[in-house]
């Protein structure tokens, strides 16, 4: 059930698989997120799970990519102490990024129909993309917490985070398609 | 390894209520604190949010590492944005602005006005902050699914919720075995790792594993969902939720105060910066 194979119509289902993986995303991403890697000299850290997101998309559809980057970071939230609403605006932002990486057959496709590597680099490709555009709705947490967009607001949130996740994606992501999809074949999905 | 929610206000006065007065407070709250950015209001707002954190009852001595947390990502969140905006405001331009002072070494210029913009979008977020607590420390793990789905989340992904809160341990067990099987073949995480890059390539012996055993397994899951014909037809709960009294008059009384800040800060009360005065005396010495 990878994209290589999904049809534009099953990118929609909600099977009972659908739900699993979904759950199944979601408490990973939530579990590996005590995992963070400093960048030196920053305050940033990157985040190895957050590739969960976007290659739980991209493997298995935009339903699961969305649900685990949404329930995914409220989980983290939740385990952390912070509340797994209280930003809100962060995890919505997280289920765009897997929703929008589940989407890369319909932009693609050439990627994602092609050999092995094709679709490794394919992954790593629509999870980039998909970092910069899912994570552009955290500015709604500018505006309506602080009430404007400033450079400071789009240095601290934006980029900071989208350049952590930026890495974590483009490196791991690769890497999770290669070990899945062998794996997934052997299983017959 | 021990990653799974702690219900350290179990027994509480909140932890008693149903749970979705918990995440509907939490909605309710955040709309109220959006609309003031009078700093003389919102502490009424961040009394109000401490009063109902309080009746949690969450031992401090367990989360005083969680609050050092939220102190530094708040503070640091707030002083960048100090500083970008360099002395002005979203209505107020530098020209306008009263400045105390310029920073060393940066040279940025701060005002009154952006030093009041400072503390109080810090209340903002504390008062956020603290009404959100609840939510990870006085609702129990297994109610979270029931909740959202009476709460009108689809029957589907609400079961998801509920099946994720229940993955948790076993995958975090599964986590630790491959940390500890890794560990025995002689990986260290971070010993002999000089850079983040390579740091973050260290991270794969255990991620990588981690993850395509887990989708690997679920198929017994799957397997059990589809022999129980699952999304056939409406499921059951076995936790039934009703509101009682109580909880529909700590409701009553969150919607009441959304409800008299919604009219304050459309009549502009509540809806201005204030600046402390005491600063403005200062920019003009």
């Amino acid at each position: 059930m990878s994209t290589a194979t999904m049809s534009r119509n099953s990118l929609w289902e909600v099977s009972s698989r659908v739900i699993v993986y979904s759950a199944i995303g979601a408490a990973l991403y939530g579990i590996l997120l005590v995992a963070q890697v400093p960048i030196p000299g920053t305050t940033v850290s990157v985040r190895p799970a957050f590739a969960l997101v976007p290659f739980f998309g991209y493997a298995f559809g935009p339903i699961v990519g969305f649900f685990t980057g949404l329930v995914g970071n409220g989980i983290g939230d939740q385990l952390s102490g912070w509340g797994a609403l209280t930003s809100w605006n962060w995890s919505i932002a997280n289920g765009l990024v897997g929703l929008i990486a589940g989407l890369a057959p319909m932009y693609l496709s050439r990627w994602t129909n092609g050999s092995l590597r094709d679709r490794a680099i394919g992954g790593a490709i629509a999870g980039v993309i998909a970092v910069i555009i899912g994570f552009l709705f955290t500015f709604t947490d500018l505006i309506i917490q602080a009430g404007q967009v400033t450079v400071g607001g789009v240095t601290s949130f934006y980029i900071t985070v989208v350049v952590a996740d930026i890495i974590a994606t483009a490196i791991l992501v690769p890497i999770l398609v290669y070990a899945w999809e062998p794996v997934k074949d052997r299983l017959g999905r | 390894m021990n990653i799974a929610p702690r219900y350290l206000g179990r027994g509480s006065w909140l932890a008693r209520r149903d749970p979705r007065v918990l995440i509907l407070i939490v909605a309710l709250f955040i709309f109220t604190v959006l609309q003031v950015w009078d700093i003389r209001f919102l502490l009424v707002l961040v009394v109000v949010s401490v009063i109902y954190y309080r009746s949690a009852g969450i031992p401090w001595r367990y989360i005083r590492r969680n609050w050092t947390v939220v102190f530094v990502f708040i503070g640091t969140l707030v002083v960048v944005n100090a500083i970008f905006a360099g002395g002005a405001t979203a209505e107020i331009p530098l020209e306008d602005a009263h400045v105390i002072f310029t920073m060393p070494i940066l040279g940025t210029p701060m005002s009154a006005e952006s030093i009041s913009l400072a503390v109080t979008l810090f209340l903002r977020y504390l008062a956020m902050a603290t009404i959100g607590f609840p939510v990870a420390f006085a609702v129990a793990p297994a109610d979270f699914g029931v909740a959202f789905r009476r709460l009108g989340v689809p029957e589907k992904f609400a079961f998801g919720i509920d099946l994720t809160f229940r993955f948790l341990p076993s995958l975090a067990a599964d986590f630790q075995t491959t940390v500890d099987a890794q560990r025995i073949r002689g990986f260290d995480w971070s010993a002999g790792a000089s850079g983040f890059l390579t740091r973050l390539r260290r991270s794969t012996p255990v991620i990588v594993p981690t993850v395509v055993n887990a989708i690997a397994g679920a198929e017994d899951t799957i397997d059990a969902m589809d022999l129980r014909a699952f999304g056939t037809g409406p499921r059951t709960w076995l936790r039934e939720l009703r509101f009682d009294r109580t909880d529909r008059l700590t409701l009553l009384a969150f919607a009441v105060l959304l409800a008299v800040f919604t009219v304050l800060g459309f009549a502009g009360i509540t809806s201005e910066l204030y600046v402390f005065p005491f600063l403005l005396d200062l920019a003009n010495r």
